[in-house]
């Protein structure tokens, strides 16, 4: 006999109230772990993301650069606009591969099947120059040219939902109708949802002459990218966002809504520590006297509360390794979850199951057990043997 | 002959809000290596009190107390436990034994806070000497009364105690089953134990070579038998 063989059939006499206590437990690791997991993984997800973007620094017109950048990622209508001139002056920095500018605009259409409004993005754009920033597009179909009319690329994504094939006609803007063109391959980016057409045409569309929205920058070397992000900043209208301010941006918006569930989480976890206690002290009350008898049979103060402590670490432990396990298998289930929660998600899986991870959710368990048990433990281990022998007759 | 047990002026005051009960009134109390002793009086005279005391259990108000020649009183619990692990053994009225163990496993319960492994022989010798060798495997709750003592008993000698103190071992059990118990005891002393029991009954406590007869907190009558 030990220590720990005496805790496991001492939990086993009170079956149901340790199965709810290390339930208790259970929850609130499977929460800690899930959230610890889907945020490593969503940081590098993000990371793999911008890091696989062709375009490197953004210039948008002066305006909040939160707003820009969230607009830019989710395809939104900038209600400020950037002039030919503007482009000019950013194609002459020293430093730029390419400047090519963009009109981004946003039309209402109606599903056909369920006649259901919905937002559609369109970019006015550069064939050439975006065929150089994005060299891994690729199109069933065709390009268009810069000066056709009527014509335009759809995003993968967009055509499979909508239904367009090559060669479908939609009406888009006023009153005015468009061929696709091509079907862009899927990118696995935002652009598999948005509608492409000559910037030119665009202008004329959407009654936006000579304005643009964007201009996305590629720069020779990467390392230069602070240099020529300040040169852009000089020029008066413009906001200059580069990637990594967007990845940062996203990074603060997942941030807070990481510390709220961190918060969420941290109650959680309180109010579990303090069923956990409040349990442990209902039975260690009612174990007063027994208590007393291992006194009397030789147990000291520390053999109690190391008995109390064995107790408490089992329970904790228990729950976390169930914990951890529902985590683990319900892992897709809370992706989703959380997916429709964040501001921005990478297309790929959030989840990140590290054995680091794992260990950290087992030894934090246990440590939660240590916490838990301190003062049931200091308590009954005080008790002097005639109090506790007493304590259960009278 | 070697006195094991030497308590003087012993006093016990236990305070209930602003009232003060005097458990023990100056009680002198003394027993002999190898000695049986037993103590009886009436509910609320102090046996109880006085045999925790003498057991470590509790610490009197006043007085001295000497076991195997040593000065107890005034030691911190931290030796008191190493005391009791090492001198004594308790059996109480009401058992108290851990349900979920075996006769064997809490037998063995001591063992685990003393830290030492007398291996199964030992276990199976203690299990024989209280008369329980068909028995090991089954729960308290599949024991009888008088079972369960015998298994409260062997709990107590596990650990080689020199003196085995009992309170009112069979205020639980019938008549018959008592004096198979106090059989028991006497077999035990026969060995070389020194046990002092408190109980209520006189034809019972007149099997011991030494009664103190307690009342109100003091002792009244200490009768030796041969
Ligand atoms: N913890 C305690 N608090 C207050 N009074 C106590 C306590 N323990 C015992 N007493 C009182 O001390 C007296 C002696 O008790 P006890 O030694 O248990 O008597 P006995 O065992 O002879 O029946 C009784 O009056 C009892 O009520
Ligand atoms: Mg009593």
């Amino acid at each position: 006999m030990n220590f720990l063989s005496l805790a496991a059939k001492n939990l086993l006499r009170r079956r149901g109230r340790t199965l709810l206590t290390v339930l208790g437990v259970a929850i609130s690791i499977t929460v800690l772990f899930s959230l610890l997991s889907l945020n490593s993984g969503y940081e590098k997800e993000l990371n793999k993301e911008v890091n696989s973007m062709g375009v490197h620094i953004l210039a948008v017109p002066k305006g909040c650069p939160y707003e820009a950048a969230s607009l830019v990622m989710h395809g939104g209508v900038i209600p400020k606009y950037l002039s030919a001139s503007d482009l000019d002056n950013v194609s002459n920095i020293e430093g730029i591969e390419l400047a090519t500018p963009m009109l981004m605009h946003q039309f209402i259409g109606k599903d056909e099947e369920t006649g259901e409004v919905v937002p559609h993005v369109v970019f006015g754009i550069k064939i050439n120059d975006t065929k150089r920033l994005k060299p891994w597009w690729k199109v069933e179909g065709r390009y268009f040219t810069d000066n056709e009319t009527d014509v335009m690329i759809v995003g993968h994504g967009l055509a499979e939902k909508q239904n367009y094939s090559v060669g479908s006609v939609m009406q888009a803007g006023p009153l005015k109708n468009f061929t696709v063109v091509g079907i862009l391959e899927q990118t696995g980016d935002q652009d598999d949802q948005f509608h492409f057409i000559p910037l030119t045409e665009a202008q004329m569309v959407f009654n936006k002459k000579n304005k643009i929205t964007t201009i996305a920058v590629k720069v020779r070397d990467v390392g230069k990218i602070a240099a020529v992000s300040e040169q852009m900043e000089k020029i008066p209208d413009i906001q200059v966002v580069t990637m990594t301010q967007i990845m940062g941006t996203i990074m603060n918006l997942a941030g807070s809504a990481r510390s709220l569930l961190l918060t969420v989480i941290a109650i959680a976890l309180i109010i579990s520590a303090f069923g956990i206690i409040n349990t442990l002290l209902m039975s260690v009350n009612e174990r007063t006297r027994e208590f007393g008898m291992m006194k009397s049979i030789g147990a000291s103060g520390l053999d109690i509360a190391r008995m109390v402590m064995v107790e408490t670490v089992f329970i904790t432990f228990s729950g976390g390794i169930i914990g951890t396990l529902a985590a683990i298998v319900g892992s897709s289930l809370i992706e989703e979850f959380v997916k429709g929660m964040l501001p921005y998600s990478p297309k790929g899986s959030l989840v990140s199951l590290s054995p680091e991870l794992i260990a950290f959710a087992l030894v934090f368990s246990v440590v939660l057990g240590l916490i838990c048990g301190l003062y049931p433990a200091f308590k009954s281990s005080r008790l002097t043997p005639m109090e506790a022998i007493r304590g259960g007759v009278e | 002959m070697k006195s094991i047990i030497v308590a003087n002026g012993l006093t016990k005051v236990y305070r209930r809000g602003r009232e003060e009960i005097h458990a023990l009134k100056n009680v002198d109390f003394r027993a002999n290596e190898g000695e049986f002793v037993s103590i009886i009086g009436p509910s609320g005279s102090g046996k109880t009190a006085l045999l925790n005391i003498i057991g470590c259990l509790d610490t009197p108000t006043g007085g001295h107390l000497q076991l195997n020649g040593a000065e107890v009183s005034g030691l911190a619990e931290r030796d008191l436990v190493k005391l009791r692990r090492e001198n004594i053994g308790f059996v109480f009225q009401q058992f108290h034994l851990m349900p979920t163990l075996t006769a064997r496993e809490n037998i063995e319960l001591p063992l685990l806070f003393s830290h030492k492994n007398r291996g199964r022989n030992k276990i199976d010798r203690v299990l024989q000497m209280v008369g329980l060798e068909e028995r090991g495997d089954h729960l308290p709750g599949q024991l009888s009364g008088g079972e369960m003592q015998r298994v409260a008993i062997g709990r107590a000698l596990i650990n080689d105690p020199h003196i085995l103190l009992a309170d009112e071992p069979t205020g639980n059990l019938d008549s018959d089953t008592s004096l198979m118990i106090f059989d028991l005891f006497r077999e035990l002393n026969r060995k070389g134990l020194t046990l002092i029991i408190v109980t209520h009954n006189k034809d019972l406590a007149r099997r011991a070579e030494k009664m103190y007869t307690l009342r109100d907190g003091k002792i009244r009558v200490c009768e030796i038998f041969s």
